[in-house]
């Protein structure tokens, strides 16, 4: 019976595998052609019949991009930006924690005003933002850049959701221990958060390496542009060179597939203090 | 707890750049010395326009500091200059956005400049330019380079069904075009472009239209209303497709040519030239066919002008002079291809390719758009309505009924 | 002293929300109200530059739009993507976090990073892709589909089949991120509810239902409330693939907003626009909230 049991186990496996790879196939698609587009020539990317797989392999697109655009100090403000992006991870956690796990006044109309920033288009929003950080005097610095989008409602309502999960019993039990409020969310909360902490993480990451419109709308000096701005320069008014997007696109894509894989690891990492609810 | 101390080191170095990304913001002021100007500029400058500026720095002394803006948001960058009444001291702005600007109290009227100086009088220019310069008889720029439409056309197709010649009248055109679209299935012979906002104006002009007498539109008068006629035959009989076939340009002009005649700018050129996969001799470009008064065709393009809130006036007229000199507007041609407003710069050796003074000669005849705010919607609303007529079978005059009722509300608004 | 550490306590919870909310207050809830502001003026680019010409039109821009067929189009355009999109995209992620959890070898933890890469993929990118699927004469999927008998079908150039287009594309980019909220939270149900549930017999199907289902509760509620407020705000993919086209039949409220807003410069026409979206989005989410408070309650 036992065996029985496995050997079912292992053929549903196979067909789940079977179906998976079937589906992922159709998901990767895109971006495979994506990633072999950019080893063809412009001029192959608009022919008549598509090949999969370039027809004469060629660098050029990326020797283009190296070459067009400076791309040092973009990747520079790229990863600054990126590195501050994850003290907004922080704030999102803290808040989450707060909102998830504490009683207090007018908490319920503070999480609806949280979730309602999220419902209005940016474009909407864009021009008094600026103006904003025009008052304030953070237009060309790298802080008015960083500052509108470090925290997001996205953020901490995804934190506030896995926060709630986790149980009451614990937070109680430290609490009786004398730990502080602080110890208690950096040395119990946040490694019980470590799956969601990853997936927020590559979120920040992806979003930080991306940053486009901020850094385009506050810098007044090419100093402060980053990958995503550089890369959007090399479009023209009227035509797109797709060979240099697909070939900008794909090395754009290669941190953040590394850093996928570092934290998929962590998404992984059950935990099993729940288990005595 | 290996997670955390990513995410602790990542904190600590991060709070460290915020503080130190603080103390930079205080020299921000003081870099605005007189003899820096700022320049915005749409697209990549660093090979178009940075050796020119260059130039400029070395004669006068002037630092040139030029912001490259994507395309894509440029509109969005002028918006915010406009609003915080800070930005750059020069800018290009697209001729079909210079109301826009003008109206918003942007661009600041250099008309004594224009009026005191010979080499930049407006008759220097070609008129269709020098328009989208001038609002209420003032001048707010100068034209610096120019973009019109021609006709696109593949030689060896269009000989194959008799025509040795690009299509010369109306007549000519939906004859060639119903011809080539007879090659078989998914072939068609001219594109009636439904993603482009003056295609149907630009063909009533050419058939005697005023698009506006006195801030009134005429869309629905006859002139009009007979050239989307015309146009709606090809979606008709299979001459044209109905809507926009999104094919890239080697795919629809290259090869057997499912599209082997359509209309648009000189940027076409270098793609069709790279991407098409064409012999030089299989393609031609052409004055547009002349409908019952012209070929008029449509101007557009951009011109430099000087932020109104600038603190640099005197350096940034003298900038803007500069970049409008011929042999400037020449090297700005060798760069990027985009073509000199300058009448006399046509003379130089560097546009006698054949094909390129076509360009020349259509801009004989060639006007931007009413340049009134309120066109861009137009054209957009314009768009939407030849989709009623072209996909949904919508009659024209009802059509243009409702949309000239449309025009005239948004523009009494 | 212990009123002093009660007033500490009774503040404890704001230090944490604390600074995400100023940050939100400064960049997000002050915009909004500014922009509730313009809402009921006739602010356009003239106005812009020079403040003093922008006039109070009262509740204008509103009742005009209810009276413009373009919006009103939107609005049913935008229910139609939310009433079909949000349900696909919550069911299938869901599925496809339950089948890749299924297993545990490097064949499934790669098949994760696969799932992820439709929204790592440069939109020019998946313009560029997808408008060559979807072109109706020697597109990829109707040359497959016409291998097997069916078609060929307008895809993005027809009406009727233009809207379902991009959805298609829209879910295909939703899957990786919601399935990845959700893998997270399958780490977060005990191993040993299943071991006890496999003792009592339960097959695969019993216990996704009986165990793994309610635990992803939270997660559940969370994909398709954020699920919900992204599709009514649909925007990339008909901005991309169709400009709100063909006949206006793939046309948003956002992008709606968006055409009047930026490419036409009518700033309060467009705020207004996003006010009766925003009201929208925010029933939608106040009865979700209800939902799950009841279901709770149970």
């Amino acid at each position: 019976m036992d065996t029985n049991f496995r050997s079912e186990r292992k053929l549903s496996k196979g067909v789940v595998g079977l179906i998976l790879a079937f589906w992922g196939l159709m998901t990767i698609l895109p971006f495979l052609w994506m990633f072999l587009s950019s080893f063809k020539s412009n001029a192959e990317i608009s022919q008549m019949t598509q090949n999969f797989l370039p027809q004469h392999w060629t660098l050029m697109n990326y020797k283009n991009l190296f070459v067009s655009g400076n791309f040092g100090v973009y990747l520079k403000n790229t990863l600054i930006i990126t590195l501050a992006s994850f003290v907004g991870l922080l704030f999102n956690a803290m808040a989450g924690y707060g909102f998830a796990k504490f009683k207090f006044k007018g908490k319920a109309f503070l999480f609806i005003a949280v979730l309602s920033t999220m419902m209005i288009p940016g474009q909407v929003t864009m021009i008094p933002v600026y103006l904003i950080l025009n008052q304030l005097h953070l237009t060309n610095t790298l802080l008015g850049i960083i500052l509108p989008g470090l925290v997001g409602a996205f953020a901490i309502f995804l934190f506030r959701q896995f926060m709630s999960n986790i149980s009451d019993s614990i937070i109680e039990a430290a609490r009786l221990d004398g730990a502080s409020e602080w110890y208690i969310f950096w040395h119990i909360i946040l490694p019980i958060s470590k799956p969601v902490l990853a997936v927020q993480g590559i979120l920040t990451f992806i979003g930080g390496w991306n940053a486009f419109l901020w850094p385009l709308i506050i810098a007044n000096d090419q100093k402060y542009y980053t990958l995503s701005v550089g890369l959007q320069l090399l479009q023209g008014q009227h035509t797109t060179d797709y060979g240099l997007q697909m070939a900008g696109s794909s090395f754009m894509v290669i941190p953040i597939i590394i850093i996928f894989l570092i934290f998929q690891k962590y998404i992984l990492q059950g935990f099993n203090v729940q288990a005595e609810k | 707890m290996h997670f955390k101390k990513i995410l602790g080191l990542a904190a600590v170095a991060a709070s460290a750049i915020l503080l130190a990304s603080c103390g930079n913001n205080s020299s921000k002021s003081s870099s605005k010395a007189n003899d820096t100007l700022t320049f915005w500029y749409g697209g990549d400058a660093d090979t178009a326009v940075k050796p020119i500026a260059n130039e400029f720095t070395k004669k006068t002394g002037v630092k040139v500091k030029i912001q490259s803006i994507p395309w894509s948001q440029y509109n969005d960058k002028l918006l915010t200059a406009a609003a915080s009444k800070t930005g750059p001291d020069v800018l290009v702005v697209g001729t079909t956005q210079m109301p826009n600007f003008v109206g918003s109290k942007t661009l600041m009227d250099i008309t004594d400049t224009v009026k005191s100086d010979s080499s930049i009088a407006p008759d220097k220019f070609f008129t269709g330019s020098e328009n989208t310069t001038k609002f209420n008889g003032k001048y707010y720029g100068l034209p610096w380079y120019v973009e019109t439409r021609v006709l696109y056309y593949r030689k060896d197709l269009l000989k194959s069904v008799g025509y040795n010649q690009a299509p010369k009248t109306w007549d000519e055109l939906y004859d060639a075009a119903t011809k080539l679209s007879k090659r078989g299935k998914n072939m068609y012979g001219f594109n009636v472009d439904g993603a482009e906002p003056t295609f149907g104006f630009m063909f009533a002009r050419q058939n005697g239209a005023t698009l506006l007498k006195n801030d009134k539109p005429q869309f629905n008068k006859k002139a009009m209303v007979d050239s989307l006629e015309y146009l709606n035959k090809f979606t008709k009989n299979g001459a044209s497709p109905k809507q926009d076939t999104k094919l890239s340009i080697g795919q629809s002009f290259g090869g057997n040519g499912p599209v082997p005649m359509f209309i648009s700018g000189p940027w076409m050129m270098s793609s069709i030239k790279n991407d098409a996969g064409l012999k030089d001799s299989q393609w031609g470009v052409a004055e547009l066919p002349k409908g019952k008064v012209s070929n008029m065709s449509s101007t557009g393009g951009g011109d430099l002008a000087v932020f109104n809130y600038t603190k640099n006036k005197k350096n940034a007229i003298k900038f803007v002079k500069f970049m409008s000199k011929k042999e400037n507007q020449l090297k700005y041609y060798k760069n990027s291809d985009s073509m000199p407003t300058l009448k006399a710069a046509w003379q130089d050796e560097s546009l006698s390719d054949s094909r390129i003074q076509v360009f020349r000669k259509q801009l004989n005849n060639s006007e931007p758009m009413p340049l009134i705010k309120q066109w861009d919607q137009i054209g957009q609303n314009y768009l939407k309505a030849w989709e009623q007529i072209a996909l949904n079978n919508a009659d024209v005059q009802k059509t243009m009924d409702t949309f000239n009722t449309q025009t005239e509300e948004l523009i009494n608004k | 002293m212990s009123m002093g550490k009660s007033i500490r306590n009774r503040l404890m919870p704001y230090t944490f929300v604390l600074p995400a909310l100023l940050l939100l207050f400064l960049f997000s809830l002050i915009p909004i109200l500014i922009a509730l502001v313009i809402s009921f003026t006739g602010l356009d680019i003239t106005g812009l530059g020079n403040w003093s010409t922008v006039k109070f039109v009262g509740l204008d821009n509103f009742v005009k739009l209810f009276h413009d067929s373009q919006f009103l189009q939107s609005i049913g355009n935008t229910l139609y993507y939310v009433v079909i999109g949000v349900p696909l995209v919550v069911l299938l992620s869901l599925t496809v976090a339950i089948l890749i959890n299924f297993g545990n070898n490097k064949f499934f933890s790669f098949l994760r990073l696969i799932f992820y890469t439709p929204s790592i993929t440069n939109t020019v990118a998946v313009a560029v892709v997808w408008t060559y699927m979807y072109n109706p004469n020697m597109g990829l999927l109707n040359n497959m589909l016409g291998k097997i008998g069916i078609g060929p079908l307008q895809w993005l150039n027809d009406p009727a089949t233009a809207k379902i287009s991009l959805i298609i594309l829209a879910v295909w980019k939703a899957i990786g991120l919601n399935m990845l909220i959700f893998l997270a939270a399958l780490q977060g149900i005990p191993r040993s509810l299943y071991e006890a549930a496999e003792l009592d017999g339960a097959n695969w199907w019993e216990q996704t239902r009986h165990i793994t289902l309610p635990s992803l509760r939270f997660s559940i509620f969370f994909v398709s409330v954020t699920t919900l407020i992204g599709w009514f705000q649909f925007f990339d993919e008909p901005f991309v693939m169709t400009k709100g086209g063909p006949l206006n039949s793939t046309n948003s409220v956002a992008l709606f907003v968006y055409q009047n807003g930026f490419q036409n410069s009518n700033f309060g026409y467009a705020a207004a626009g996003s006010f009766i979206m925003f009201a929208a989005i925010i029933v939608a989410t106040l009865i979700q909230f209800k939902i799950q408070k009841k279901q709770q309650g149970e």
